[in-house]
């Protein structure tokens, strides 16, 4: 009997050795960062929405930089994947890029909670390490990386989707939300990257109304479906959605719907769900194009959407590549934030010493969002479609474009 | 005959009207939605399916979601290795199939009956705790797969596609009355399609049959069993890695017939809402059908509700509602359920408890 409880604890033992092998410190060797970025591809390909100016967050150690080989930098993503081809993903490879970019050869780790519980213990290992700079990626850890960074004022924190950064005057995390705190004062060692989905969703709302006047049966009507409601992000994009595709056709109904009103799995981490959730509202509202703003669970609607012969529209990065074939086979252009772009940049500005603290946003004028090339759907648009994001994105960079309701951007109403 | 104003008068009564509003919601909405019903409630049927079968004969399996996880990995790990051995798929009329799918579903269902056995071993033969033994599975399930998936999706290889549903003709969907019970059932795909023909016959095998006689007695006392010439540890076996096969089913629906990927933790808590309905369905199959049939449909309503949601009184009323109560819905209804209208859902009586043969004298 006893050796029968020994082998039962060997399997036990393997059991969290695996789980703890996926889950983490993955350190990867920074010579196998990938060397495309999603920014620059969509730079050199799209034949209409990008900046003039892509920065450059090569791979290859631009010169230009501030050489810091001997910083330490650490990521620590949000709850799912590192390789979830998306959010996490674009972030752990900004900071490799920046990392490049400024010399470091030692390898960028990343950890990968396994839930809410674990944030701040996940960042005290990089700060009990001497790690000079962390990055926390996704809203959810807002908390936990503010209370790290006003207990750590030596170590560098910067934080993508934060905003807005909320502190108390003396610098800690602030539960009440007054946010009487300054942050280049009361918390200079803390960034927050944000971007402004809502110019991204603009873009993806001209295409999508453009899209549905070729389309086979012109019911003028375009759909979105969002992860959850409380998202401030996913709002955003929907509702510059709207508004970009009414900017091209003032009589389209626009149908939106958001799977969940948490954050649990399914807002995100259930493409079945998802797709039922598609079939569901393309049944009820018929649309003819459908954009996805619910990150794995989105990869569901894009299936449906797929499989009921209307457009789909990616999300955060480009689709259509990050997918591949067959998945991607309707989808007509993603509403992309260059999340690796901003990260890269964020710390080759540490290496420079002029990253502020505070929130940064990143947006047309910053390239910091974009809409993705048409890949093989370019057949369905005329020039008067580049035309329009063209003159779109023109007046996003001289800040004339309203992409987003006066009151409530950002905030879910029913 | 035009019945719009009076039902409009119907509707028009104080607080009766409402509830009448209700069940005229009810009725425009669930049998459109109802294929798609059937979609969400056949891992969760699945999935009970391999609870009843492994709690009948008293083992207790909560390493269900684990098992569930693993086969939908594997089932579409196989699709993208076999894929391009295969060339150009040429899928049947029927439910899309291709031999790469054939063989996709095999491996699901095999590492799931795998796992399943490795499961019965550590319960049955080592007599380990047998929670534990399932909680091993479940975190194993989801390390490894996670693990794998990071090193083989980078470059995103296409799987082996997915199963297509059946297209029933319109003459019988149009049925009045049962044409959209009959759409849910048959507007599937084979795994889901399968669902109503395996739950029969898993409750005729269960109560009917000889097999399922001896099944039952070695879940109530298996000492008993024993003594009138049953072999208890065979039977336990038996029934464990079969009920894997069901739930190497159940991942399988996940990834490569509902859809044609696998995300890590895709079974999403669906093996222990399963449990639940095994429990609501009183460790029968039928009833775990059931069971997993109505939360589906709630779980479906309160979509419905999100996405287009009723006109009249009765919309005003949900708007004042949180929306977040309606995605609660069938958790709310399991618990309202569990506690109030199945009454005491009595488990089989050895269930988890090891057996240990009597040593011979």
């Amino acid at each position: 009997m006893r050796i029968r409880t020994r082998g039962f604890g060997v399997l036990a033992g393997f059991a969290l050795i695996v789980s703890a092998c996926s889950s983490s410190a993955t350190a990867v060797p920074i010579a196998t960062a990938a060397p495309t970025t999603a920014p620059t591809t969509a730079a050199s390909t799209a034949p209409a929405a990008t900046a003039s100016a892509a920065p450059s967050s090569a791979a290859t150690p631009a010169p230009s930089f501030a050489q810091m080989p001997n910083l330490k930098i650490g990521v620590v993503t949000d709850i799912g994947t590192l390789d979830d081809k998306g959010y996490n993903e674009f972030s752990f490879k900004g900071a490799q890029d920046g990392a490049i970019a400024i010399g470091v050869t030692d390898p960028v780790p990343s950890i990968v909670p396994k839930d809410a519980s674990e944030y701040a213990a996940d960042i005290q290992q990089f700060v009990s390490q001497k790690y000079d700079v962390i990055v926390t990626v996704g809203f959810n850890l807002t908390a936990a990386t503010v209370s790290a960074a006003h207990a750590n004022p030596k170590i560098r924190f910067v934080g993508v989707d934060q905003s807005p950064e909320c502190i108390t005057p003396a610098g800690a995390n602030d539960a009440a939300f007054a946010c009487k705190g300054v942050p280049a004062t009361a918390l200079p060692n803390y960034t927050s990257l944000y971007f402004a989905e809502d110019q991204a969703g603009y873009l993806a709302g001209i295409v999508a109304a453009y899209a549905d006047k070729g389309a086979p049966t012109p019911t003028g009507v375009i759909g979105a479906i969002g992860g959850t409601t409380l998202c401030a992000p996913c709002v955003r994009y929907i509702q510059g959605y709207g508004l970009g595709a009414k900017s091209v056709n003032p009589a389209i109904v626009v149908k939106s719907a958001y799977v969940t009103h948490d954050f649990s799995n399914a807002a995100f981490n259930d493409p079945a769900g998802g797709k039922a959730f598609a079939q569901t509202f393309i049944q009820a509202n018929k649309p003819d194009v459908l954009f996805q703003v619910a990150g794995k669970t989105g990869n569901g609607v894009i299936e449906a959407a797929c499989a009921a012969n209307i457009y789909g529209i990616g999300v955060d990065v480009d689709q259509w590549l990050s997918l591949g074939a067959p998945a991607n086979a309707c989808i007509i252009t993603s509403a992309e934030k260059h999340v690796e772009s901003a990260v890269a940049q964020a710390i080759e500005s540490i290496a420079g010493g002029t990253l502020a603290a505070g929130d940064i946003l990143f947006n047309a004028k910053n390239d910091g969002i974009s809409a993705a090339d048409f890949h093989d759907k370019a057949s369905l648009f005329g020039p008067a479609v580049t035309t329009a994001l063209q003159t779109a994105l023109a007046a996003m960079q001289a800040g004339t474009l309203q992409t987003c309701p006066t009151t409530g951007c950002g905030v879910y109403a029913p | 005959m035009d019945l719009t104003p009076f039902i409009n008068g119907l509707y028009g009564i104080p607080v009766f009207g409402v509830l009448l509003q209700v069940i005229g919601y009810l009725v425009a909405v669930i049998p459109p939605n109802a294929p798609n019903i059937m979609q969400q409630a056949t891992p969760l049927a699945l999935a009970a399916l391999c609870g009843v079968l492994c709690e009948r004969s008293g083992v207790v399996n909560i390493g269900i979601e684990g098992t569930m996880l693993a086969a939908a990995f594997t089932a579409w790990v196989v699709g993208v290795a076999i894929q391009p051995m295969f060339g150009t798929p040429n899928p049947s009329d029927i439910f899309g199939i291709t031999i790469p799918l054939i063989i996709s579903l095999a491996a699901g269902v095999g590492v799931a009956m795998a796992i399943s056995a490795l499961h019965a071993w550590l319960s049955i033969s080592l007599r380990a705790d047998q929670i534990i033994s399932g909680t091993i599975i479940n975190i194993a399930a989801v390390g490894l797969t996670g693990y794998l998936n990071q090193l083989i999706s980078q470059n995103s290889p296409a799987g082996a596609g997915e199963f297509a549903r059946f297209v029933p003709p319109t003459a019988l969907t149009n049925l009045p009355g049962i044409g959209w019970i009959l759409a849910m059932l048959l507007n599937q795909g084979p795994i889901s399609i399968s669902v109503i023909v395996l739950v029969i016959g898993t409750q005729l095998w269960l109560f009917r049959s000889r097999w399922g006689l001896r099944t039952r007695a070695v879940g109530e006392h298996p000492r008993a069993a024993e003594t009138v010439g049953i072999d208890v540890i065979r039977v336990r076996y038996r029934n464990v890695i079969l009920g894997g096969a069901f739930a190497g089913l159940a991942g399988a629906f996940l990834s490569i017939e509902a859809t044609n990927s696998f995300q890590d933790d895709m079974t999403a808590g669906r093996g222990f809402i399963a449990l639940a309905a095994m429990i609501m369905g009183r460790w029968t199959p039928i009833g775990s059908f059931g069971a997993a049939l109505l939360f589906a449909t709630f779980l479906q309503l309160g979509q419905v509700i999100n996405i287009s949601p009723p006109s009249g009184e009765l919309g005003t009323i949900m708007a004042s509602v949180p929306p977040q109560l309606f995605d609660a819905l069938p958790y709310i209804l399991t618990i309202v359920i569990l506690a109030g209208v199945v009454g005491r859902s009595i488990p089989p009586a050895a269930d988890g408890q090891p057996y240990e043969r009597e040593a011979a004298t």
